[in-house]
């Protein structure tokens, strides 16, 4: 990213202030989201989001593993995300590696709930074949092709709509077999059983820029922040997990107040992202 | 390592590590808690300053069966690879000993630890009093036993403070658990794993500050808040603790 001049950040900082951004948006408006679902053929489901010049695909795939032994009777997910040299030329080799491993850490927090499995956006229990030996392992990667900021948004809607493409074979158990072996399982290629995505929560980004907060900020907006909080929302108003990221302070007072703005906002960003989520898997039907 | 049943037991058996705790025991209203706790109520907490005679600076925290020791090496010259910097850099790294879980090995969370610690800490240090220079922080957990990273940021910032590292304020950190409608603050590795979701709150007291934060699970709004509010009590008392420690210390070192 090209270094910002002092005038610059002043016209940033000022117009943030004023509730009037560099692009024209107010404060709690979000770029223009496009959805295509069903990009990569070879995945069991997929998608691409574009969020202003931020661009990302998610996939996901789905094969079969052992449940571990301390929790029979739920499925895997794995969540790793992938910052590709295209996005910054930064990202070439290791570079991009300690902001892919937030984005994944955050990314789970939000998607998988606590250890219990309350608040899990991903019902693992659904992902059982045959408790205590078969289950589906779900493999979640995204890639970000292009950053212009606000990356986490765009991925935790990406990985919605994937999840929602999502087609997991039908397996048949044969039966009768005993207790200690691995049963033979036969994986369908014809029937599918889609995901049911209607628990996956949004992930809203709140930018804290002098005393206001901005939703779905810039790369250039994102340089001029004191501090970012990501809060993740259900299509109930719960809040699934919540993270802060940015080096300063704040005060607890505004954190509250943060959760409220991104209640609010989180309730359009559902309904626009699942009216996007349903056009793009139209789309995708008819081709 | 489970044990078989039926098995002549002449041959040692251990306990099968796999049994099923029902998490509903925990809902019970006159549940207790097994160290018998109040619910608000904090496992008492045991700082010494000094643990490493080589670092710059150094802590042993010990809050009932978690217990960590951090030291600080610094401010030293950068590596000759990094670029020219003229405020300081901070680089924090946590490790599990092999022995600190129940079953060896396994400290598999800690990855992103060393990057919450780093940003608990990025917002309480004084960068610009050592431009060109890098203070590492190392912490080793000797033992999990619940509430770790926000042990690890506590001892860490004792550390720093022993280092003389400057800075604003301490960084005293928290966690509560959430289970059923019960809060529970700074939870053991029983609670924590059938928890439906936690806080964990990195605050500088004195400013009344919130430097790191994180939700897992899933917590209303006003378990949210009322959680917040516990953290942030029970900051402010630790912080009071860490400074009597480093009150001991100093005039411990005078004599």
């Amino acid at each position: 990213m090209v270094g910002l001049s002092e005038g610059e950040k002043e016209f940033i900082k000022g117009g943030i202030a004023q509730d009037l951004r560099s692009d024209g948006r107010k404060r709690y408006t979000y770029r223009p989201i496009y959805v295509e679902t069903g990009v990569i053929p070879q995945a069991n489901g997929s998608a691409r989001v574009r969020l202003g010049a931020t661009d990302v695909i998610a996939s996901v795939k789905a094969e079969l593993g052992k449940p571990s032994a301390l929790q029979p009777d739920k499925g895997k997910v794995a969540i790793f995300i992938d910052c590709s040299p295209t996005a910054e030329p930064t990202f070439e080799g290791r570079g991009g590696e300690e902001l892919s491993a937030e984005l994944s850490g955050a990314l789970q927090r939000c998607l998988l709930g606590s250890k219990s499995g309350a608040g899990a956006g991903i019902d693992l229990s659904s992902l059982i074949v045959v408790e205590g030996k078969v289950c589906w392992d779900l493999y979640i990667d995204g890639l970000v092709i292009s950053s212009d900021g606000n990356l986490l948004d765009a991925l935790g809607a990406a990985i919605k709509a994937a999840l929602s493409n999502t087609g997991i074979p039908s397996v048949h158990v044969a039966a009768g077999a005993s207790n200690d072996e691995q049963p033979e399982v036969d994986i369908s290629d014809e029937e599918f059983l889609q995901f049911d995505t209607s628990g996956v929560p949004v992930i809203v980004t709140l930018t804290k820029v002098g005393k206001h907060y901005i939703v779905d900020a810039t790369s250039e907006e994102e340089s001029q922040m004191s501090s970012a909080v990501s809060i993740s929302i259900n299509r109930q108003g719960h809040i699934c997990g919540m993270t802060k990221r940015g080096g300063s302070g704040i005060d607890p007072s505004v954190i509250l107040d943060m959760i409220s703005v991104a209640n609010f906002v989180s309730r359009q960003l559902i309904e626009k992202l699942d009216s996007e989520i349903s056009a793009a898997e139209a789309n995708e039907e008819e081709s | 390592m489970a044990a078989k049943p039926g098995t002549a037991s002449t041959t040692y058996s251990p306990v099968d590590p796999t049994h099923k705790t029902k998490p509903s025991i925990f809902t019970d209203s006159d549940w207790v808690r097994p160290d018998s706790r109040g619910f608000h109520q904090c496992r008492p907490a045991f700082f010494r300053t000094g643990a490493v005679n080589s670092a710059s600076g150094s802590a042993y925290a010990e809050f009932g069966n978690t217990k960590v020791i951090v030291s600080v090496f610094g401010p030293r010259e950068s590596k000759k690879a990094m670029m020219y910097s003229d405020i300081g850099r901070l680089n924090c790294n946590v490790s599990y000993t092999t022995f600190a879980t129940p079953v060896r090995g396994q400290g598999s969370d800690n990855k992103e630890f060393s990057s919450m610690l780093h940003k608990a800490l990025e917002g309480a240090i004084i960068l610009e009093s050592f431009p060109k220079t890098t203070v590492d922080v190392f912490a080793l957990v000797l033992e999990s036993g619940g509430s770790d990273l926000p042990v690890v940021i506590s001892c860490a910032s004792l550390a720093l403070a022993d280092a003389g590292i400057m800075m604003y304020d301490l960084v005293t950190s928290v966690s509560v658990s959430c289970l059923g409608k019960n809060l529970l603050i700074d939870p053991i590795l029983e609670e924590e794993s059938c928890q439906d979701g936690s806080l964990m709150i990195a605050c500088m007291p004195s400013h009344y500050e919130v430097t790191q934060l994180t939700v897992t699970g899933e917590l209303s709004a006003p378990n949210l808040s009322e959680a917040m509010q516990l953290c942030l009590d029970a900051c402010a008392k630790l912080a009071q603790i860490m400074r009597s420690c480093l009150k001991e210390a100093a005039s411990a070192a005078e004599e």
